[in-house]
């Protein structure tokens, strides 16, 4: 027993002394916390380390965060505040290894990727291509989601000769990637008599290409709605397209928002795609710009635009979705 | 009812196939003007099928069916005029979930009558204050109660003015409160002289309101009569059989 008794680790006895305090044991996580800050403060290499102890030393500081910081987040019932401090806190540690350890040149970085000087007298060629890309983006959004639309209401009707042609027309264009579409719309279509200025192919290109999955979409919103409440209309003494555009599709629509949305999000970015035929939309002005500075940051500054204009866009058709699930719960 | 009964609907060896499932085995059946005629019989025995057919929700596969003198299985007969002056209510009363009661009850009107959007909306009102519900005129269908909503759309086929009006067991989705308040409303519909052909078996409601009796089993009419003939003597046993299990 005495022996025991001696042989108790630090630990141990460190426990035996604080373990049973009702404060000690709530705060006691935060101990490893303390432990995280002082190994960061002192230990840990300012830079690049030198030999593989530096890296070990490293390693194993990562993988103790890591450990600390997702037995946090994995107990639910720890304050809010400390769940805060721990995820941000991983991304921080993260970010803070990655800016010391990796080698990285960060003036030679900031200057050639991020140098604003490089974007002196290019910002107006940059907004004219950005306004090509959004009148691009919006006719194609609405002729594809007018043809869509129409070609879904007709594959409704069920029959079996226009079922087919719909059908090809859908798989054809789903089945090309939209990139080469372009190209055959701009370069081939000539031979056929249909000479197309770049901006009237890019439409051309997006709208077919898109409202073979608008099709889709409409279709499958549709097909959503209760045979019943085609019968219920019908009862009545309306028309087939009476019940369509009243009763159905109204229906259907609430169903397709979300999706669509999702759709015209991808459509607005696959508009970078015309620039293979030299229509000047925001990526073709970024990539002159780039070439005329001899510098990426224009480049960079293109796909920051593109993150601007369409991050509301992703937010207001996750918006949608949520609401959307909440009314087709209702509608049941 | 006057001697000269005027006949409303007819039909002539009907028959109806689902793929080689044989579901109406040649009905002959009449429905005079101001009637009440009550379907009763077994599930599955075609009653739903019988009455999808007259107003050809279903096609029928052969024979004929007659709407106040006019055979609408033919295809020069204009369906939608014929089924405008026929109402149709529903077990799981599919009303419009997008259109508030009076939207509902409006659309047809305005849309195959063509009526002027506000005198539609007068009458729909009127039609609401009929069935106890006028004070729910802008609630959607998800708002109100199975039974309230059953009475909508017995309104939304009232309508249209209809000549006569199905029932396809237009109480069997609701709960035991709910369903006195919708038969209160046909039994009314009857008593002004609307021609009703009721699947039900709501044997108190038919016992009132229905004129005859008609029972399907198997796809056939296997026994007729008034309501007190059939509930109290049934002749064929498998009427017996089906009325001692629901009594």
């Amino acid at each position: 027993m005495e022996r025991n008794q001696v042989r108790q680790s630090f630990y141990q006895r460190y426990r035996e002394k604080f373990g049973h305090l009702s404060w000690y044991k709530r705060y006691e996580f935060l101990l490893p916390l303390v432990l995280i800050i002082f190994i960061l403060g002192f230990f840990l290499p300012v830079a690049r380390p030198a030999n593989a102890c530096g890296w070990f030393l490293i390693l194993f500081f990562i993988l103790f965060v890591l450990l600390w910081v997702i037995g946090v987040l994995a107990d639910a019932e720890k304050p809010r505040w400390l769940r805060a401090i721990a995820a941000i806190g991983l991304i921080f540690v993260f970010a803070l290894c990655f800016y010391r350890y990796s080698g990285a040149r960060w003036d030679l970085f900031t200057r050639t990727f991020l140098n604003p000087s490089m974007l002196q007298g290019a910002w107006s060629e940059l907004l004219l291509g950005l306004e090509m890309t959004l009148k691009l983006a919006f006719v194609s959004m609405v002729i594809s989601t007018l043809l869509g639309l129409i070609i879904a209401v007709m594959r409704s009707f069920k029959n079996p000769i226009l079922e087919f042609f719909l059908v090809i027309y859908i798989d054809f264009f789903r089945a090309i990637p939209l990139i080469v579409l372009l190209v055959f719309v701009y370069y081939a279509l000539p031979f056929l008599g249909i000479a197309l200025d770049p901006y009237l192919a890019a439409i051309l290109a997006v709208s077919l290409n898109y409202s073979a999955y608008v099709a889709e979409v409409f279709r499958s919103g549709i097909e959503s709605i209760h045979r019943a409440q085609v019968e219920a209309a019908r009862s009545l003494g309306l028309r087939p397209l009476q019940a369509m555009r009243l009763v159905i599709l109204p229906q259907a629509v609430r169903v397709v928002v979300p999706p669509l949305t999702g759709l015209m999000v991808a459509l607005l970015k696959d508009t970078a795609l015309a620039t293979i035929i030299g229509l000047p939309e925001l990526l073709y002005k970024g990539i002159q710009t780039m070439i005329w500075k001899a510098n990426p940051t224009p480049l960079v500054t293109v796909a920051l635009i593109y993150i601007l204009v369409l991050l509301p866009l992703t937010r207001f058709s996750s918006y949608l979705e949520k609401r959307s699930k909440k009314w087709v719960k209702s509608a049941r | 009812m006057g001697e000269e009964r005027q006949v409303m609907i007819e039909t002539v060896d009907l028959h109806k196939y689902f793929k080689d499932h044989h579901v109406l085995k040649g009905i002959n059946a009449k429905v005079f003007k101001g009637e009440v005629v009550a379907i009763i019989g077994p599930s599955g025995a075609g009653k739903s099928t019988f009455l999808r057919c007259i107003n050809r929700l279903e096609e029928p596969s052969s024979g004929k069916i007659l709407i106040e003198g006019v055979d609408i299985t033919s295809p020069r007969v204009d369906i939608n005029k014929i089924r405008s002056e026929i109402g149709f209510v529903f077990q799981s009363y599919n009303l419009f979930p997008h259109l508030t009661a009076i939207e509902n009850i409006k659309l047809a009107p305005v849309h195959v009558r063509k009526i002027p959007e506000k005198e539609a909306e007068q009458r729909g009102l009127e039609l609401l204050k009929k069935v106890g519900l006028e004070e729910k005129a802008h609630a959607y269908p998800d708002q109100l109660s199975g039974g309230q909503q059953q009475r909508v759309a017995i309104a939304r086929a009232l309508a249209m003015q209809p000549h006569m009006v199905f029932f396809d067991e237009p109480t069997s989705a609701l709960d035991p409160e709910m369903i006195r308040e919708v038969l209160d409303v046909m039994q009314n519909l009857a008593a002004e002289g609307m021609t009703m052909i009721v699947v039900s078996h709501e044997l108190g409601f038919i016992r009132a309101a229905a004129s005859r009796v008609l029972v399907l089993a198997d796809g056939c009419i296997i026994e007729e009569g008034t309501p007190n003939e059939l509930f109290n003597s049934p002749k064929h046993p498998r009427t017996k059989e089906f009325l001692s299990k629901i009594l």
